[in-house]
């Protein structure tokens, strides 16, 4: 019989310490777990100004003088809350921008219910935020304001720039499906075949549950037992305990999608990929992306595996626009906005981009580029401007 | 044959008799009314004869006419080519049960040889990462017999007036049935990457033990395992198996929804609460006339 070739007391051993530690975990964790947990999320003070049915704007206090001419105005995905950018201060893409004396507005989506069900992509694009952007256009006095989707929001940003160019300074396109011909992601793969006629036609609005059901799906291993196991493991850690709870009561804080638009977005976008043909309509209007002229920040994940980098690059080649720039995080879908590495790459990236362009007339578009004229007509607070420079688009990857 | 032939004249006497007997006995039974009347009247006893004389009249009548009916279909059966008939009826009941439990049976051995045969299966070795042609034969032997022997009974026409009511509540049943054996399938697909990780970490344990590099600590030896098992979800999932398995069970599951929802709306039809159908005709107007206003509201802005 052959010896075996490690020391069988040192597994042993190691094993009691693992025991004793699991044990001393275990006796710990009741003082966190039934102790005062501080675990709410989005606290950071807002007022709401507008509201129009389940929509509300939210417009964040000022936390120190503006330094941006431009307001911008965030809007969020149908699927899950806005909530995931002011998790908790210190992690807060919100307070971020607010420290860069950013003017910051926000959309949320509310909780649709049955009687919404009927509402469209259109409704959302060319009925909420058309009237949101017009309310903040009017409540500053300016013809333009800075946008930022991300997601799904991110697709519904770049079909309103298409729609109304005129009224969007600059464009950021943040973990946005734009390009659904891609088998990198597993979500792409199973949308190509799902019944979107069948399941509106059974849920009324799709289930939030049900669709976090199957992103929990994608990777049943790592969502399902890993991120349990490693709370098992920190459960005696008041910080960790809260950063997680916060982290599940957002992730699990799912409204339902309205019927209609989750029909359309599956059918035009997934099944079709319409969008990004510039052959996608909203009632009858064309989403043309060469109207897209406005300056093109495109941030995505490289480990995204709901939006892959397949689905996100194509999207600053299409667009009308010269000047446009993509960036991709080494993180995964959520890590952009909430990893601590991505803190610091993320959110200062999108203020000095906006900064620079802040006050800035309007870029060229990539057929005034083509023919060099350059004459362009400044817009904001600034006077008429002549601008002949010349800005290529730039690709960066950055690993954080 | 020849014996069923030779048996029929007794027992077609003795049926006659008993018909003619019984017809006798609800003669006799209405003649005795009136004379059961007066012996109420006499005695002024409260109690159900005890009633008003108009309302005694109607009683009478009405027990007058039973009488006669089951007077009248007593004679009718003891006559001998009737009795015939209603034999023959009775006679073919139990071929109509013996056939049901025949069929109940067939598919009850078929299951079991199902059943044997994969347990002649259980040892054999699965390769590690490969999740095509799986062997699903359990799950499809359950949906075959379902589908064969027994769905036919609850998808057998109704009749009546709750005809559409019974429809309704059998196609939930079915579709219910249908749910569990689709769901059981796509579940065992989801337990196959444990059991497959399962088997890749052995290996690994013993190559490990083999080099003498087995890791020191426990969580060395879960992270292996998780790496392991998320492989093998990531392989299952991009699978056709998979995909068909996760299209079928979806399908189920929103079959099965929308059964249950058209048997609570019948329920609900009975009570003052409005259906979802209702409420979503009104939520398409409520849709509609707002477009129509927000639209008009602008031009008149304009």
């Amino acid at each position: 019989m052959n010896q075996p070739k490690i020391s069988l007391d040192l597994i042993l051993e190691k094993l009691a310490e693992d025991a004793g530690s699991a044990q001393e975990r275990v006796r710990k964790a009741p003082e966190v777990l039934l102790g005062p947990l501080s675990t709410d999320i989005a606290t950071t003070p807002y007022d709401v100004v507008y509201e129009e049915d389940r929509v509300k704007l939210k417009h964040y206090r000022p936390t120190t003088k503006a330094r941006l001419n431009t307001p911008l105005l965030v809007v969020y995905a149908l699927i899950n809350r806005e909530t995931m950018l002011d998790l908790q201060p210190g992690r807060s893409v919100v307070q971020n921008f607010l420290k860069a004396g950013i003017d910051l507005y926000m959309v949320d989506w509310g909780y649709p219910t049955r009687k919404d069900k009927y509402l469209t992509i259109s409704d959302h694009v060319d009925g909420y935020m058309n009237n949101i952007i017009d309310f903040i256009l009017e409540r500053h006095k300016m013809p333009q304001i800075n946008l930022m989707g991300i997601c799904m929001g991110g697709a519904f940003s770049v079909m309103y720039s298409s729609l109304y160019p005129e009224k969007i300074k600059n464009l950021i396109t943040t973990v946005t499906p734009t390009n659904f011909d891609t088998d990198q992601g597993l979500l792409h793969i199973w949308m190509k075949n799902v019944d979107a006629d069948r399941m509106v036609k059974t849920f009324g609005n799709m289930p939030g549950d049900l669709m976090n059901l199957g992103f929990l799906l994608l990777n049943p291993a790592r969502l399902m037992i890993d991120k349990y196991v490693g709370f098992a493991e920190n459960m005696d850690n008041k910080d960790f305990v809260e950063n997680f709870i916060r982290m599940e009561r957002w992730i699990f804080d799912s409204p339902d999608v309205p019927g209609e638009t989750f029909r359309q977005f599956i059918k035009d976008c997934y099944q079709q990929n319409l969008l990004i043909q510039s052959k996608m309509e909203l009632d009858g209007k064309l989403v043309d992306l060469k109207k897209v002229t406005m300056p093109v920040l495109n941030i995505y994940g490289q480990f995204d595996h709901l939006v892959p980098p397949g689905a996100c690059n194509l999207l600053t080649s299409r667009v009308g626009s010269a000047d446009t720039e993509d960036m991709c995080l080494a993180t995964g879908h959520i890590g952009i906005y909430v990893s601590s590495k991505c803190q610091k790459e993320f959110t200062p990236k999108i203020i000095q981009w906006l900064t620079d362009r802040d006050g800035r007339p309007t870029a060229k578009t990539k057929a005034e580029k083509r023919t060099g004229k350059g004459k362009i007509k400044a817009v904001g607070q600034d006077n008429l401007t002549e601008v002949t420079g010349d800005k290529s688009q730039s690709k960066e990857m950055i690993n954080v | 044959m020849i014996e069923d032939r030779q048996d029929k004249p007794g027992q077609e006497s003795k049926t006659t008799d008993v018909f003619k007997s019984t017809a006798d006995f609800w003669s006799a039974a209405l003649k005795m009314w009136p004379d059961i009347n007066k012996f109420y009247k006499n005695n002024g006893q409260p109690g159900p004869a005890a009633a008003k004389p108009e309302e005694n009249g109607r009683i009478q009548d009405t027990w007058q006419s039973a009488l006669d009916l089951w007077q009248t279909f007593f004679s009718a059966m003891s006559e001998p080519e009737t009795v015939d008939s209603a034999i023959k009826s009775l006679n073919t009941a139990p071929a109509i049960l013996l056939k049901m439990a025949q069929t109940g049976w067939n598919g009850y051995s078929h299951l079991l040889e199902q059943w044997i045969e994969k347990a002649g299966q259980i040892g054999q070795k699965t390769e590690a990462y490969q999740f095509e042609n799986l062997n699903h034969k359990t799950f499809d032997a359950w949906m075959e017999i379902y589908q064969k022997d027994l769905q036919q009974y609850l998808n057998m026409p109704q009749l009546g007036l709750t005809r559409g009511y019974q429809e309704r509540v059998n196609e939930l049943a079915d579709k219910f049935n249908i749910l569990q054996g689709v769901a059981a399938k796509f579940l065992y697909l989801l337990y196959l990457p444990m059991e497959k990780s399962f088997q890749v970490m052995q290996d690994k344990v013993k190559e490990m033990t083999d080099k003498g590099s087995l890791p020191k600590k426990a969580g060395d030896f879960y992270q292996l395992w998780v790496k392991i098992l998320e492989g093998h979800y990531m392989t299952l999932m991009k699978s056709p198996d998979y995909t068909q398995a996760l299209g079928e069970a979806l399908t189920a599951f929103e079959d099965y929804l929308g059964s249950r929802d058209q048997v609570i709306q019948d329920a609900l039809k009975s009570l003052p609460i409005p259906t979802n159908q209702d409420m979503d005709e009104l939520y398409k107007e409520i849709y509609i006339l707002k477009k129509r206003v927000k639209e008009l509201e602008k031009r008149k802005e304009r």
